[in-house]
């Protein structure tokens, strides 16, 4: 339980700083794909024992190099080029699962998450992803919040724009991974997007976006996780339908006011 | 013999380095060339009017300056890197910063992309919005300004970046007079400052005010001091159908109906 909950603190440092600019950028999506994505690694790594991270971390960097690829080259415009790879690698992971490898009730655990069989690797991933997170939004934030502001005229300013947006979504695409053991792959976005995109709501800056997007991830996935223990369903699903209550709810306040 | 040298520069003693240069310039965008045959040098610390009708390649030529469109044929030179002002608003509304925290943005321009903003930076960003006359309303919402103050938000944002070289596209269209009455003060000082001006328009009348003229209709018309560029002949050559001539006797006037599209 202690484990759970240290998990999930540092998994709301992660998810509030980078799902920041996820919602500035517009990467909600990316990052929702970039999480599931990386279910046919799992999928392979839990029937032959390789490190699920590994596996899920190198799945999810190809993946995000696979769509920063489509969208550079000009061939698909981004959504549909995230789509497509989205579809590509599900389909493979559901063939694998059931055809190939017959993985049974752990499709389960890798889709959905869990917060009971947490290690100390898993933690460890998680610090990592929310110390990188931190160390990279200090000096690069401003660069992100032009470029999602104004993409054309950042561009000509002669910073590196494509190395400074490949840093965002390799962030995006590892936290993404560290944060699979607790919420599962397809629920990635109530952490890193749900929370950022409710505070969105009712930030004026940058950085109290970021400081509203933190304490909410912290605090959904917290109460999340004792609902889950209450009722006996998986932490993911409890912290997605709570995340999305909560967005519901500050929506129709601030839209009535 | 180029354009830029069958037009004629600006009489005068030895000519300054050409801060901005196009030489043989053809621009598009995949299909048929927009912009075919530009060549003209505008020397450092001059005022360059881009006349020509909508459609005309006004926006085409600054965005190969700017380095974002690669020209098929012909180079452009530049001093320095050059600040741009789009026409389009391809900013976001909705989007939580101020009209502080955009000026500051110009200084990402400056070379300290990585790292955070600094005091310095945020001062450049304060005098900026002071030149144009925003410094009070530096902590509003960037969405929430007038459109005319949102552009003078982003020509603030122009100025931070210390650019020799400044282009702007359609800067007084749509704009409210008291707005449009400040950017042209602006680009006066800009000129002492010894800065280079582009500035698109489609209005004749405010052309005559600058220092050099270039009439763009797909390809350059004329390019000169507004006496020279600005003669009868060029302005029906930019203008075809649009163009209504005023016979008066002194320097011709014109006016262009602007056909919109809808």
């Amino acid at each position: 339980m202690r484990t759970a909950v240290a998990e999930l603190a540092l998994l709301a440092v992660a998810a509030g700083v980078l799902g920041s600019w996820i919602v500035l950028r517009r990467l909600a999506f990316f990052t929702h794909a970039a999480g599931a994505a990386t279910f046919p690694g799992l999928v392979v790594a839990d029937a032959s024992g390789i490190s699920p991270t590994l596996a899920g971390l190198a799945v999810a960097l190809g993946y995000a190099g696979g769509v920063e690829r489509a969208q550079r080259s000009g061939h698909a415009p981004g959504e549909t080029a995230t789509a497509l790879l989205l579809v590509a690698m599900l389909a493979t992971g559901v063939v694998l699962a059931s055809d190939v490898f017959e993985s049974g009730a752990g499709v389960d655990r890798l889709l959905f998450g869990t917060l009971l069989g947490l290690g100390g690797g898993d933690l460890a991933l998680s610090a990592a992803a929310a110390l990188l997170a931190a160390a990279a939004a200090l000096p690069l934030g401003r660069a992100w919040t032009a470029l999602a502001f104004d993409p054309a005229a950042a561009q000509m300013w002669g910073m590196p724009a494509r190395r400074v947006e490949r840093i965002l979504l390799a962030l995006v695409a590892a936290a993404a991974v560290a944060a699979i053991p607790a919420v599962g792959a397809l629920l990635v976005t109530a952490l890193f997007v749900v929370p950022a995109a409710t505070a969105r709501l009712l930030s004026g800056s940058v950085s109290g976006l970021v400081a509203g997007a933190t304490a909410l991830a912290a605090a959904e996935s917290l109460i999340g996780l004792y609902v889950s223990l209450w009722l006996d369903v998986p932490p993911g699903p409890a912290v997605s339908a709570l995340g999305a209550a909560v967005f519901a709810a500050v929506l129709a306040v601030r839209g009535r006011g | 013999m180029s354009p830029a040298r069958a037009a004629g520069m600006p009489a005068g003693g030895h000519a300054p380095r050409a801060a901005v240069l196009a030489d043989g310039l053809t621009v598009g965008y995949g299909g048929e060339p927009v912009l075919r045959e530009v060549g003209f040098e505008a020397p450092a610390g001059s005022r360059v009017c881009v006349l020509g009708p909508n459609g005309g390649g006004k926006t085409t030529l600054l965005r190969a300056l700017t380095g974002e469109l690669r020209p098929l044929a012909g180079e452009v030179a530049l001093q320095g890197r050059p600040a741009y002002v789009a026409q389009t608003e391809r900013t976001r509304l909705d989007f939580p910063v101020s009209a502080q925290d955009v000026a500051v943005m110009g200084t990402l321009a400056r070379g300290r992309w990585g790292l955070p903003a600094r005091r310095v930076d945020r001062e450049a960003a304060a005098a900026a919005l002071e030149r144009v006359g925003l410094r009070e309303l530096g902590g509003t919402r960037f969405g929430e300004l007038s459109g005319g103050q949102r552009r003078r938000v982003l020509v603030a944002r122009a100025l931070v970046q210390d650019a020799p070289v400044l282009l702007l596209d359609e800067p007084l269209a749509g704009v409210d007079p008291a707005s449009a009455e400040l950017i042209t003060a602006l680009f006066d000082e800009l000129r002492a400052e010894g800065r280079t001006l582009l500035v698109s328009t489609h209005d004749v009348a405010s052309a005559r005010s600058f220092d050099l003229v270039l009439c763009l209709n797909r390809r350059q018309i004329a390019f000169g001091p507004p006496e020279r560029a600005l003669d009868r002949e060029s302005l029906e050559a930019t203008y075809g159908s649009e163009l209504i001539v005023i016979d008066e006797p002194g320097p011709v006037r014109a006016i262009t109906v602007q056909h919109h599209e809808h």
